[in-house]
């Protein structure tokens, strides 16, 4: 557990600190993205892999959130974790008033209304876009030749800083996150993944902690919109259409819905993947192509992701390889006895 | 309010969509009750099977040829998604049989955007033949593809209705709908029975493409998410009843168009699809607080 410890420790060093200093603007600003959705995958881990909803609207939510925070940075000069908590409550409130009466539906049906939900969204956002720094309720100003950029926090105003700015919420959400698995809301949507019925009778107010879920979730991807709106300068509603939803999905799933790291490989499966092939010259469509075929193979084979997958593998790699090179060296009177009981598939 | 004559076209063009979506509604719910499979890439399949038509329609071939590659090319891919998947997840959670479509969707899309490049390309079209010549109803003009569109979608959801009430196929199928194992039990073949089931949603899948890239317009994007205004119909049937589908997608249709000419919601049509579900879906689930039955378990 201490091992455990130094290394993630470690790790959040070199990412706060080794990152910016060894890799150029084009990746900071790419890893900057991947603090932000590894929170937002986060929140969708925490309603698929924790409470067993699916939501397919969840960048929508993020949109609400960058939409707020960024109405927040021009109209007022609040400091910026003000903005981003504030931004969360919004989307929070957003997110439970719309999901309040979509809680009542399960599985397939609240896969789907969100579904519907977020191209609502999207319809609307597209009609009233994103805050420029106009005038009125909304703040678009449509005429605007050059609008000015969504502010920096003056402790983190150039795209370095922002980076381990935005490390820093990050891990702070992970960290909300983590309590929250660790004490009775996370014991109860466990008890509720298991069996609904089953959790009403042990006296779960099933309601209450799926709604709890749902606002938890809320809440971390309205800040993750918050840190969004200040890491792309500009916001427009063509950078939130409907699909990315349903690639988010598919990358959640793939990195592993059900622990804290698949949330991180999610998103370096969602934005550092697609930067690195850009970099090289090759077309995202390949991405997306390769996000589908995960999907089908997580569901088919490993549906803890690979988060959960690629340690268990590499581990049966080493076990298959101490085997082979027992087998090279004659010493051993017993050899190999055939495949271990160990490493069975629990599926 | 803008004067009725402007209405009036709006009414035909969302009678043919509706007629459209029905035909994508029934073909979705056909598929849900016979293999518990939500086929959420109906919409990717017509999309690429229309501009796989198109390219073969550029490559100088004739019309017909474009669009009979369109429909095999949809019923091909469904019917082989379904033999490959289906059966490995037949006993997971609807869930997640419809999430794996999902994955079917991406694929396609990430080709479609690959080889039929969007960015600075030519605008593509198809355009039917039935798109010239038509009449005039009380003063409106009708062409035939929306005749077309709309008597697809009834033609379908009368010929699905009787199908599954007097052929054996369709028997198997609503006694699948029913419960999977027992009708296993009975001795029907069960596997072949959802191919059957595959097959007919692919087909229509093709059908609905090469309309809608007609009636709408020919792009991955569009084509692909305009499944959701037939999804939308069927969550209004609650998956379950083709006719309540026809009448929504109809409805919903209808409904999107007429809104165009009014100038303050004009920019909000699109929504029509999702509030409509949203409310339908509300009100019925209002009644149910823990359901029992087996598909949503």
């Amino acid at each position: 557990m201490r091992i455990r410890a130094a290394v993630i420790v470690a790790l959040l060093l070199f990412v706060l600190f080794g990152i910016p200093q060894l890799f150029s603007l084009y990746y900071v600003d790419s890893m900057t993205e991947v603090a932000v959705y590894s929170i937002v995958a986060l929140g969708l881990g925490v309603l698929v892999g924790r409470v067993g909803l699916v939501s397919l609207g969840q960048v929508a939510v993020l949109a609400i959130g960058a939409w707020a925070a960024a109405r927040l940075l021009f109209a007022t000069t609040q400091p910026y974790p003000v903005v981003l908590i504030e931004a969360g409550l919004i989307t929070m409130v957003a997110g439970m008033v719309i999901g309040l009466p979509a809680l009542r539906l399960r599985g397939l049906y609240l896969a789907l209304i969100t579904l519907m939900l977020a191209g609502a969204i999207t319809v609307v956002l597209d009609t009233i876009n994103f805050p420029n720094g106009g005038r009125g309720f909304l703040g678009y100003n449509g005429s605007a030749v050059t609008p000015p950029p969504i502010r920096l926090p003056s402790i983190a105003a150039n795209d370095k800083a922002y980076f381990q700015y935005s490390v820093v919420v990050a891990i702070v959400m992970f960290l909300l996150v983590f309590v929250h698995t660790r004490t009775r809301p996370g014991r109860a949507w466990a008890a509720i993944r298991q069996s609904e019925p089953t959790a009403l009778a042990t006296g779960i107010n099933v309601t209450l902690y799926k709604l709890w879920a749902l606002a938890l979730a809320s809440f971390i991807t309205g800040v993750a919109g918050g840190l969004l709106a200040g890491a792309s300068h500009y916001l427009y509603s063509i950078d939130f259409p409907a699909q990315n939803s349903i690639i988010l999905l598919a990358v959640v799933l793939m990195g592993g819905a059900y622990s804290m790291w698949g949330a991180v490989v999610a998103a370096l499966l969602y934005q550092f993947l697609p930067a690195l092939l850009q970099n090289w010259g090759v077309s995202a469509d390949w991405l997306t192509i390769l996000f589908g075929l995960g999907v089908v193979q997580v569901l088919t084979t490993a549906p803890a992701g690979l988060a959960d997958q690629v340690p268990r593998d590499l581990a049966r790699l080493g076990r298959l390889l101490r085997r082979r090179l027992a087998r090279a060296r004659p010493m051993g009177p017993m050899g190999p006895v055939g495949p271990a009981a160990a490493g069975g598939d629990p599926q | 309010m803008p004067p009725w004559s402007d209405f009036e076209p709006f009414i035909v063009s969302g009678l043919a969509l509706g007629g459209v979506y029905a035909l994508s509604g029934v073909g979705l719910v056909v598929l849900y009750r016979a293999t518990g499979v939500l086929y959420l890439a109906f919409g990717a399949v017509g999309a690429m099977g229309a501009l796989i038509a198109w390219s073969v329609q550029q490559a100088g071939a004739p019309g017909w040829v474009g669009w009979v590659t369109c429909v095999v090319f949809a019923a091909v891919v469904t019917l082989g998604y379904g033999l490959l998947f289906g059966p490995p997840l037949a006993g997971r959670d609807p869930l997640v049989k419809a999430v794996a479509t999902l994955g079917l969707t991406l694929v396609l899309y990430g080709v479609m955007d690959l080889l039929w490049t969007t960015s600075g390309g030519e605008a593509r079209s198809i355009t039917l033949p039935t798109d010239n010549g038509g009449f005039t109803v009380a003063s409106i003009q009708v062409d035939w593809t929306q005749v077309i569109g709309l008597a697809a979608g009834v033609v379908i959801t009368v010929a699905t209705g009787a199908f599954l009430r007097y052929t054996k196929l369709g028997t198997a199928m609503r006694a699948m709908a029913n419960d999977r194992e027992i009708t296993a039990t009975l001795g029907v073949p069960v596997r072949k029975v959802e191919a059957a089931a595959w097959l007919g949603c692919g087909v229509l899948a093709g059908v609905a493409g090469i309309l809608l890239a007609d009636l709408v317009a020919l792009d991955a994007t569009t084509l692909t998410f305009l499944v959701v205004s037939s999804l939308a119909a069927v969550l209004i049937a609650r998956l379950r009843s083709i006719a309540v589908t026809f009448a929504a997608a109809i409805v919903i249709g209808v409904v999107h168009d007429l809104i165009t000419p009014i100038t303050s919601l004009t920019n909000y049509r699109d929504m029509t699809p999702f509030v409509l579900a949203a409310i339908a879906l509300l009100v019925v689930s209002r009644r149910q607080v823990i359901s029992r039955s087996r598909e949503e378990a």
